[in-house]
């Protein structure tokens, strides 16, 4: 951490944002863009479907892409483009629910082992590390396989497969800032520790912690579509990007448009999200390059 | 170096203990019968109080702790409750296939992940080298599964290379590698674009240290300053990404056995799912697991070779 990352609030963290390089930044920029897209199709794009996601139509199964169905129809004859519009629903809730979890408890477990120290850092830090050794997918697989395939346990799953990547960096990040001296001084005027967390840690650790969740926001998307794929994850009829995938998977060689336009979704946004945390990331200290590239991504 | 490698084991063993602790509550601990999961919901109410009772399930929690520990001390980790076959020799039967395809790929992760990590870092900042981040960036975006199928339908129908299916003609070796091929490129993709981003990083920050001008001023060959002093500074931070690598695998390996109706673990374990046997689900999660932790250990003891800081 160099000093000039220090901030002390949020408003000039934003302030900071606006006139840092991170705009000049290629990737930070496509990446907000897809981001920004995505976000508003999972918004208005359910009602820019032209047809009902789950409405049947058995006269026309399996059409090929035309001016009616811009991507085909499915074996019930489902609209395609329709699906994968509504499907953006689910993405982005999966993400952005996972994508907040994670850092809500990432946060709060690495604030804790890192700000209290001695026995509560050494078990939660054990604790963190167990979590870590198991594979990511595997471990929310096995949540789902034994809690029920929900979109709740899904998110649940996921959540706990890359809380303890978030807790990890947030521990490392205020072990770094704790000794510093402006924690000393607001020690020295007696401020209540929730004070000095909330006001003088909390902001400085912030940007660092942000760029793992939206990695785990990107890989809670490719984890759903996982479940999803091995029929763990939202069960169908409901429309998500990884049900279509599996839905398509019979008729690949024949109409491979189905399977084929669902993982250029996940691919895109998946893409738009990892360059957005690249992107912020590339500007940070050095030091997390490293620590964030080997720790995450399990 | 003895007492380096005995330092990193004391450290294995508590995170595999660790793992079976987490194994187990997350079984045990959360809501639900597991009796009436695995029997449905109509089975007879002896049935299920006999169920419960083989399975330990009427104990306190810690009891029931305490007979699973000492069941793994012994060899003893439970039966199959479909098959009613021990639950360990089911998951060593089918391990080799799995442990085959999480190896290969990782095989092929490096190789090209590392190249591409090299000649990215020498071509910075030039088409060249935008060019292979955005391919490092797809190649960990799209879903496995979905590389898996359309390398399917491009290199074992449309060019029919490769078997689409299956692990290969029993006792046939040379059909066994062919069928491996194509499975563990598709698994390595991700695993290589991490590779090549770590090496990329890494590089950078060793060629623009001192000694890598030095050498260039000295007019050396600039493969030999690359791929020997240079690799040599990268190379404990690429290893470092290689255990990374071999999780990732072993978590995508269950998707791409599925892709391929490959027979592994995790055919098993997603087999296991549906038939909602958790003891096998169990074992089987554990040993992928503390497979990633083994991997991991023995990996640690390779950085003495390499950085020569921790020989002592």
């Amino acid at each position: 951490m160099n000093d000039g990352i220090l901030i002390s609030s949020v408003p000039s963290l934003w302030r900071r944002w606006r006139n840092s390089p991170y705009t000049k930044h290629a990737g930070f920029f496509l990446g907000t863009c897809i981001a920004i897209l995505f976000v508003l199709v999972a918004i208005i794009g359910p009602f820019l479907a032209p047809h009902d996601p789950l409405a049947t139509d058995l006269r026309n199964v399996l059409q090929s892409p035309s001016s009616e169905y811009l991507l085909g129809t499915d074996r019930f004859g489902r609209d395609v483009a329709s699906r994968l519009l509504w499907g953006a629903r689910a993405s982005l809730f999966v993400a952005l629910t996972v994508g907040s979890l994670s850092l809500l408890f990432g946060i709060l477990l690495g604030t804790l082992a890192g700000f209290i120290g001695g026995w509560t850092d050494r078990f939660l830090l054990a604790l963190i590390n167990i979590l870590l050794a198991f594979p990511g997918f595997l471990l929310a697989l096995a949540f789902v396989a034994i809690r029920g395939s929900t979109l709740i346990n899904v998110i649940l799953a996921v959540t706990l497969a890359y809380t303890p990547r978030v807790a990890i960096v947030m521990r490392a990040v205020v072990l770094s800032i704790k000794p510093r001296q402006f924690i000393e001084a607001s020690y020295a005027v007696g401020a209540p520790t929730t004070t000095m967390i909330w006001k003088h840690v909390l902001p400085n650790c912030l940007p660092p912690v942000i760029v793992v969740a939206t990695v785990s926001a990107a890989f809670a998307i490719l984890a759903e579509a996982g479940l999803s794929f091995l029929g763990l994850g939202v069960q169908p009829p409901t429309p998500t990007w990884g049900n279509v995938i599996t839905e398509g998977r019979p008729f690949l060689l024949t109409h491979p448009w189905i399977s084929i336009s669902a993982g250029a979704c996940i691919a895109i946004v998946v893409t738009g999200l990892n360059l957005l945390g690249d992107g912020v990331r590339d500007t940070l200290d050095p030091f997390l390059r490293i620590q964030t590239a080997t720790k995450m991504f399990k | 170096m003895a007492r380096y490698a005995l330092e990193r084991f004391a450290l294995v063993i508590p995170t595999i203990f660790g793992m079976i602790t987490i194994a187990f509550f997350m079984l045990r601990a959360l809501p639900g019968d597991p009796a009436t999961a695995i029997l449905g919901e109509f089975a007879t109410p002896q049935a299920l109080a006999e169920l419960r009772r083989s399975l330990h399930l009427d104990e306190p929690l810690l009891t029931q702790f305490y007979h699973f520990i000492s069941g793994i001390l012994t060899g003893d980790f439970g039966r199959s409750a479909i098959t009613r076959q021990s639950a360990i020799s089911e998951v060593m039967s089918v391990i080799w296939p799995s442990m085959a395809l999480a190896f290969s790929s990782v095989m092929v992760a490096i190789a090209i992940g590392v190249p591409v990590g090299v000649i990215s870092a020498v071509k910075q900042g030039t088409w060249v080298d935008y060019c292979l981040i955005i391919l490092t960036i797809s190649g960990i975006s799209f879903p496995v599964f979905w590389i898996g199928l359309v390398a399917i339908v491009l290199f074992a129908h449309t060019i029919p290379l490769f078997p689409a299916v299956g692990s290969g003609v029993p006792g046939n070796y040379l059909s066994y590698v062919h069928a491996l091929v194509l499975p563990a490129i598709v698994l390595g993709m991700g695993g290589a674009a991490y590779i090549a981003r770590l090496t990329r990083s890494s590089m950078l920050e060793v060629l623009n240290q001192d000694y890598i001008l030095v050498a260039r001023a000295m007019g050396i060959r600039e493969s030999r300053v690359l791929y020997l002093y240079a690799m040599r500074s990268a190379l404990p931070a690429i290893m470092s990404v290689i255990g990374v690598t071999f999780a990732i695998a072993i978590g995508n390996s269950i998707l791409v056995e599925v892709v391929f109706s490959r027979p592994g673990l995790g055919s098993l374990i997603i087999k296991a799912t549906f038939s909602r046997d958790y003891q096998l689900l169990q074992v089987g999660l554990l040993v992928l697991s503390i497979s990633v932790v083994l991997v991991n250990f023995f990996i640690d003891l390779l950085y003495p070779l390499v950085d020569p800081r921790l020989r002592r």
